[in-house]
């Protein structure tokens, strides 16, 4: 095999995540291009097909990003302004960003606790007023979250569940094997180029409701009542515009590129789990480095992130900075009213769960291209580092 | 799945990509490096395309509709503003108005014979909310963008330019998409400079790039690949931003295509020049634009516009018919009915005949000088039947 490209190290002994593309993937995208219809069509439907049965959804439907999913989950929902939606404060930022961009207002609520990321359908519950229209189930890092109980709250108060699953494609949410994604009304997935399936930039809506997926189609399109490709086929030219819709498309190389690694999603996810698993039995008991999560979770998870807590904020902080001197490349989520854009938001000292988990957590290196071997030799440097700080 | 097979494919379509060897190499050899997302090759793209425009900066996003959004966004249009757009455009124009909580005012087009946006009408339409006007260079030829320039310094608007026909050509020597704030690239399948989905924006000014840069990426502080390379090591969100980025695969095509747009370009204007010979002597048509334009034109696409209304869908059918695929560009905006509802009563006489009479003709830069002859003679028995 050649040598690794720079790009993707960059210097980094052990960089945080890092994907393979295959030669196949390489000939799917070729094929496309050299077949010189770049815009959603034949291949974008095949990917569609291919995602919907993987997820075990009725429907699927490509959009160019997990926020542009979220955004026409939203729309699908019905939100719009004057509206609350509860989302956790302990997510990437597009998750309330896509609230905002519907109008409506992202309410913050608190993770189960430091070491479970995951919204609180206890917080859920207190937060909900008359103006809530939706719940924002985040899988964060992989790992389900309760969509069984904020299912069950959802319908007694009738509010859409609506899951983001961008990091989290392929997680299951019970013991029979239903996959995030379609326990809520609607499912938002990312495939951004650090995701499980990953093809540059990329996302995807599930929904078992035809009515919502024809109006995300609609809206990811301008609102046109005819595509590109519907009048390439010898449709009639004209067309109107029913809404106010976005240029959310994905094109067909994406999607050529998309389906050819849906393929590998199964066995990537397996070698990340087997990953997570070596990563624990060697962590476990190591003084100073907590565990997140529990079996059941690994079990389930998809394992987007390997993240473990510190002691506190600053013991982190040094943490990172001495696997950093080694080579290992490291990463922290923070939490959303940390930012500026969002302080103002909260009352100081709220959402305080989803605040520790921001400031003591630490995602170590994990990929599908990774050995058990490197996993020794990261956990060697953990274990140096923490000693360190005695 | 829905298949070609139950479906006519034109013998002549509208448009007709074809790559190269070397463009698919540069995507290939992307793929096999593993770094998809916003990284060097994008960096790269960016600076050649500002080189090429001579524009101070360039910012690739995702698509000409988030470059129009975010360039509206960048010239400060809010809730309660207007701005002022052609109705002879794609939707996009207009649409990333509404994005911004602010009103589409649409201005009429010149006449069928200069369907770009009359600088006339729009001062007319200048009110104290006016925030911005957009201007479109319909198929690929200059808009008025230097008396548009004066009337928005004038009033203290921004001018936007939506360049998404119009890469490479230029109003008195100066490449379109400069002449404002900001202009919006398109890069989807159809257009000069295609790769599937894509756009960018271009600007002078500093704080517009800026805004730009922060704003198609969730207005977070640092990127990936900026970590990734540890420029540094985590972020602040300091606005709401969006999901604009293009991505590595698309960056690497675009930079790939570039070095061959010029080229392409006096390709389309020799072919359009051959076109608008032929069509001239077709009865019943109107060849838009003068042939003095080709020259500074992108030659985007084919338009013509039948003299005599209620024969659109018609002559469109017959040409299908012959394995000819046509377009409208574009039926009017305001006639739509997402904007009936919201905007009723606009009355747009001379784009609502444009609309009611145009056809697109199929038109790419290795269309063959028979395949131009079979369609002209085809729209002309069409237009005579």
């Amino acid at each position: 095999m050649s040598a690794v490209p720079k790009e993707r190290h960059q210097g980094w002994r052990m960089p945080l995540t890092d994907i393979a593309i295959s030669e196949q993937d390489v000939a799917a995208v070729m094929d496309c291009l050299r077949s010189g219809w770049l815009t959603m069509g034949p291949r974008t439907e095949a990917f569609e097909q291919a995602l919907a049965r993987h997820v075990g959804t009725p429907h699927a439907v490509a959009v160019s990003s997990g926020t542009a999913a979220l955004h026409l989950a939203c729309l699908a929902a019905g939100i719009g302004p004057g509206d609350e939606v509860i989302v956790p404060a302990f997510t990437f930022v597009a998750t309330a960003a896509a609230v905002r961009y519907a109008g409506a207002e992202p309410v913050l609520c608190d993770v189960l606790g430091p070491g479970e990321f995951n919204l609180d359908p206890e917080d859920v519950a207190a937060r909900i007023t008359p103006r809530t229209k939706a719940v924002m189930a985040v899988h964060f890092c992989g790992y389900p979250a309760e969509v069984g109980a904020l299912r069950t709250l959802c319908d007694e108060r009738g509010l859409t569940l609506i899951e983001d699953c961008a990091q989290a494609i392929g997680a299951t949410v019970d013991d029979d094997g239903a996959q995030a994604g379609t326990v809520g009304e609607l499912g938002a997935f990312s495939f951004f180029s650090k995701k499980q399936l990953c093809v540059g930039e990329g996302g995807m809506v599930s929904t078992a409701d035809g009515g919502m997926a024809e109006r995300v189609r609609l809206l990811r399109s301008h609102a046109l009542s005819s595509s590109t490709w519907d009048r390439h086929r010898g449709h009639d030219p004209a067309y109107d515009i029913v809404d106010v819709g976005f240029n959310y498309r994905m094109d067909e190389p994406r999607a050529a590129l998309g389906l050819s690694r849906l393929a590998r999603l199964e066995a990537d996810i397996a070698v990340r789990r087997r990953l997570v698993r070596a990563y624990r039995e060697r962590l476990a008991g190591v003084a100073g480095i907590e565990l997140t999560w529990d079996e059941r979770a690994v079990r389930r998870g998809s394992h987007f992130a390997f993240p473990v807590l510190l002691a506190d904020r600053d013991r982190r902080d040094r943490f990172r900075a001495q696997l950093g001197e080694q080579g290992i490349q490291t990463t922290w989520y923070p939490a959303l009213h940390s930012f500026s854009e969002y302080r103002d938001r909260v009352p100081a000292g709220a959402l305080p769960r989803a605040r520790e988990a921001a400031e003591r957590h630490v995602a170590l290196p994990l990929s599908a291209t990774m050995h058990e071997g490197a996993v020794d030799v990261v956990v060697e440097i953990v274990r140096d580092a923490v000693s360190r700080e005695g | 799945m829905a298949g070609p097979t139950t479906h006519t494919f034109p013998e002549l379509p509208l448009f007709d990509l074809r790559l190269e060897g070397q463009d698919l190499e540069a995507v290939a050899e992307t793929l096999r490096s593993g770094w998809l997302t916003m990284g060097p090759r994008t960096e790269a793209f960016e600076a050649a395309f500002a080189a090429h425009l001579g524009a101070r900066h360039a910012i690739a996003l995702s698509s000409c509709t988030a470059a129009l959004h975010l360039a509206y966004l960048a010239a400060g249009v809010g809730p309660g503003d207007e701005v002022i757009v052609p109705s002879f455009t794609f939707a996009a124009t207009a649409a990333a108005v509404l994005y911004c909580g602010a009103r589409p005012v649409f201005a009429e087009i010149v006449s069928r014979e200069q369907p770009s946006l009359d600088p006339a009408d729009v001062a007319a339409r200048i009110t104290p909310r006016t925030k911005a006007v957009c201007v479109v260079h319909y198929a690929g030829y200059a808009a008025a963008a230097d008396v548009l320039r004066e009337l928005c310094d004038a009033h203290g608007v921004a001018l936007i330019e939506d360049v998404a026909h119009a890469p490479s050509a230029t109003l008195a020597g100066r490449k379109l998409g400069t002449w404002g704030l900001a202009g919006a690239f398109s890069f989807f399948s159809n257009k000069v400079l295609s790769i599937g989905e894509g756009g960018l924006l271009c600007t002078d000014d500093d704080e517009v790039a800026a805004f730009a840069r922060s704003r198609r990426s969730h207005a977070m502080t640092s990127g990936t690949w900026d970590r990734h390379t540890a420029r540094t090591d985590t972020y602040d969100v300091t606005g709401l931003g969006y999901n604009y980025r293009l991505d590595e695969p698309r960056a690497a095509l675009l930079l790939s295509r570039l070095r061959r747009l010029e080229r392409d370009v006096a390709r389309r204007r020799e072919l359009t020049a051959r076109y608008r010979a032929l069509l001239g002597e077709v009865e019943g048509v109107i060849v838009p634009f003068d042939d003095a334009q080709v020259p500074t034109s992108s030659c985007y696409v084919q338009p013509i516009m039948l003299e005599a209304e209620g024969r659109q869908a018609g002559v469109s059918a017959s040409l299908r018919e012959r394995g000819i695929q046509t377009s409208i560009f574009y039926p009017a905006i305001h006639r739509f009915s997402a904007y009936r509802e919201r905007f009723p009563g606009v009355s747009l006489p001379i784009t609502e005949l444009a609309a009611r009479t145009e056809l697109t003709l199929p038109f790419y830069p290795h269309m063959s000088e028979s395949d131009q002859d079979r369609v002209v003679t085809a729209l002309a028995e069409a237009v005579a039947g």
